[in-house]
């Protein structure tokens, strides 16, 4: 059964139905339906209404010169410069996602200059329990003075006596 | 090559113009002119500027032809053009017509198509106030639900080449167009 005021998804039917393109058995059976159906029978009223209203709508004939501006802005572009041919592109192009990029791009850039700097940074008190000479590990401080040795380069080395 | 063969006629001249054969622009331009002035004119109501966005959809073809790639049907990219061409203009607000543009239409006779052999002067203005009426619903109607009314009763296109043409889901333009015809329904429930 078909029910247009039901069946919100046979809208196509109805405009399909209106338009004369329905299939034959589809538009049988939504006129059998709609012969039980007030609801039905003046939607399809409705519809034939705005379809034959928007038939009467008639439209001008192109003007005859058409072709022959169109081709003369055609011949002007080609002789124009590129930068001017491709300026109204550039006008016409819409610019609204670049916009939202950059800003994005932007926050992120700021975001990660205030972010970084402090990853960096000793912060208070942790960092200056881990630098209190009580807690440094007394084998690595050996290590690294024995490093320091030997990447001093001997006295004759150096021209000192 | 198959893929080539099986190309639609308009794909065919489109591949020409962008091997630079001019004369197959003029053939695609002769048989889209009509349609996309028409399309056009029904979305802006106005002859002049229907006609200069058409011929702004024109040039863009040819602009694009050096990068073109049949990868949709001819006509439906054309009318994506030229609803995007459309929309940019209502958008813009460059659609500041008044009233009078309306009536000088109705004037010039380009409102009309009913066969009127004898009309008489108050059939005329009755007729007049009518489709000035329809006309008047029609552009109330959001520009998306405008381009999609506009395709899917005077160009029938069907559902997918009209979504394509739009850039929307075929389920979004099916909610397009019942919102866009209830809204008509509405409007023009008054008429005889």
């Amino acid at each position: 059964m078909i029910c247009l005021s039901k069946n919100k998804r046979d809208t196509a039917i109805l405009l399909e139905y209106c338009a004369g393109t329905l299939d034959i058995e589809r538009a049988g059976a939504l006129e059998n339906h709609a012969r039980e159906c007030a609801e039905c029978r003046a939607l399809i009223a409705a519809q034939t209404k705005v379809w034959r209203a928007l038939g009467e709508l008639a439209v001008p004939e192109v003007s005859p010169d058409f072709d022959a501006r169109l081709y003369a802005r055609i011949a002007r572009e080609g002789a124009a410069s590129p930068w001017r041919r491709w300026w109204p592109s550039l006008r016409a192009w819409s610019w609204k996602p670049v916009l939202a990029g950059i800003a994005a791009a932007a926050v992120v850039a700021v975001g990660l200059s205030l972010y970084l700097p402090a990853l960096h940074m000793p912060k208070s008190q942790d960092s200056f329990q881990q630098l209190r000479p009580d807690s440094v590990d007394v084998e690595q401080v050996e290590v690294t003075l024995e490093d320091l040795d030997m990447l001093t380069p001997p006295a004759a080395y150096t021209g000192k006596l | 090559m198959e893929g080539v063969a099986a190309l639609e006629r308009d794909a065919q001249l489109m591949l020409r113009v962008r091997e630079g054969d001019e004369s197959s622009f003029a053939l695609l331009l002769n048989q889209h002119r009509r349609p996309v002035v028409h399309f056009l004119f029904r979305m802006v109501q106005n002859r002049a500027i229907s006609e200069e966005l058409a011929q702004e959809v024109f040039l863009r073809v040819y602009r694009s032809r050096g990068s073109y790639q049949p990868t949709a049907k001819f006509t439906t990219w054309l009318f994506r053009i030229a609803t995007h061409v459309a929309l940019n203009w209502i958008r813009d607000g460059k659609n500041e017509r008044g009233h009078k543009s309306l009536e000088e239409e109705v004037i010039e006779g380009v409102g009309r198509q009913i066969p009127d052999r004898r009309p008489t002067v108050e059939h005329r203005m009755l007729t007049d106030v009518r489709l000035d009426e329809v006309r008047r619903a029609i552009d109330a109607l959001p520009a998306k639900q405008r381009a999609a009314v506009v395709m899917h009763k005077y160009h029938e296109l069907d559902y997918d080449r009209i979504s394509q043409a739009l850039g929307i889901s075929e389920s979004a333009l099916k909610s397009l167009l019942f919102r866009a015809y209830e809204t008509l329904r509405e409007r023009l429930s008054h008429l005889a």
